[in-house]
């Protein structure tokens, strides 16, 4: 697998870090799962749809941490 | 109708002109650095822009509640209605997490850190930041490598100090208020019911108990790391996704940054309240339990 990045790199000249992409990609589903589980929450209780969105927005922000620690560590 | 959108627009424009102007003054130039960029040194220590910054938008703050409040009166000014209405919604707010007997005396940590936090990130898009600076001249358009001003969070320094200030005194309000033997009690302590359960399974769900624990302490040592992170990613990379936007499409480049401003407020407000709910939850955690809630 190795190679194939390499020579991806040298051919497309693509340098972007494989370590930033995985975490960026766990971090866009986690996000992802927190706001479809944060609509169907709604749906099934539409009252409570300020203290839903307060939790979401936590749970998306706790999610997308974890990439900037793939990014930037 | 449209001569109503009109009236409402008049007053904002020259806002709008002023904002847009700013962003034309911006030009190519190597990007946002990581590092935050050194003006002088007070001897050893160096001071960035972003020091200066954080020092200017601190005293912006001390000022503007000073002159909000002054002294508080028993029937409130108009300005301590303000400051009152905010400091009742962040009571709304970490009371329930915190639990009422370490409320009051954890609330100057937590609020500090939200307004801190807020004002420093709101007041890192304001026309300014970033575009003026040392610099120099490439084709035709000026270009800024070294900016005056970056938001105060947008150095890992300033992200990391809050982070330690903030578990330095979790683990002051913990001590404090629940006692080393209710911190081993929950970490290590064994949570099953002795009643319920054979003994023999009893002592190895301690083994086991035992055992988590020091994956917990693990895990909690990380939290500073991970309060660091988060902070200087979201406000590092929004600067760096404003200086980036200005330059994807050069016939359109003065509006393309706009959505993003909006984007950059809500993060901003979204970063400070996840700072100190998670930092609320941290003391919650040890301390709230001893109000004798449902586990």
């Amino acid at each position: 697998m190795y190679d194939i990045l390499a020579q991806a790199e040298q051919v497309s000249q693509i340098s972007g870090s494989i370590q930033g992409a995985l975490g960026c990609l766990g971090a866009a589903i986690g996000v992802g799962i927190v706001g479809m589980k944060g609509v169907e929450a709604v749906g099934r209780n539409p009252d409570a749809g300020g203290k839903i969105l307060v939790q979401s927005i936590l749970g998306m922000a706790l999610a997308e941490a974890v990439a900037f620690y793939s990014l930037f560590l | 109708m449209i001569i109503n959108v009109l009236f409402v627009l008049k007053p904002l424009a020259p806002v709008i002109v002023f904002l847009f102007s700013s962003l034309q003054l911006f030009a190519a130039g190597d990007g946002v650095h990581l590092k935050a960029e050194q003006f002088f040194n007070i001897g050893v220590i160096p001071v960035t822009n972003s020091m200066v910054t954080s020092w200017f938008v601190s005293l912006l703050i001390i000022v503007i509640i000073k002159i909000l409040v002054g002294s508080p009166q028993l029937v409130p000014s108009k300005g301590q209605i303000i400051v009152e209405s905010i400091v009742s919604g962040l009571r709304g707010m970490l009371e329930p997490i915190v639990g009422k007997k370490v409320f009051f005396p954890s609330f100057w940590l937590l609020s500090g850190l939200f307004i801190f936090i807020i004002i420093q990130n709101w007041s890192g898009l304001l026309p300014g930041v970033g575009t003026i600076g040392y610099g120099n001249v490439i084709d035709n358009h000026f270009s800024v490598s070294k900016p005056l001003i970056r938001p105060g969070n947008a150095d890992i320094n300033m992200t990391l100090a809050l982070a330690l200030v903030a578990n330095l005194f979790w683990v002051y309000f913990i001590v404090k208020y629940a006692g080393f033997k209710a911190i081993i009690k929950d970490w290590f302590g064994n949570k099953a019911d002795k009643k319920e359960v054979h003994f023999l399974m009893f002592a190895a769900l301690s083994l086991i108990f035992i055992a988590v624990g020091f994956i917990e302490v693990l895990s909690i040592v990380f939290r500073p790391v991970s309060l660091t992170f988060r902070l200087f990613g979201n406000v590092f990379g929004g600067e760096s996704l404003l200086h980036s936007m200005f330059y994807l499409a050069p016939q359109v480049n003065w509006i393309l940054p706009v959505p993003f401003y909006f984007m950059e407020v809500l993060i901003g407000l979204v970063q400070a309240l996840v700072f100190m709910l998670l930092v609320a939850v941290y003391i919650g955690l040890i301390c709230n339990h001893e109000e004798g809630d449902n586990h």
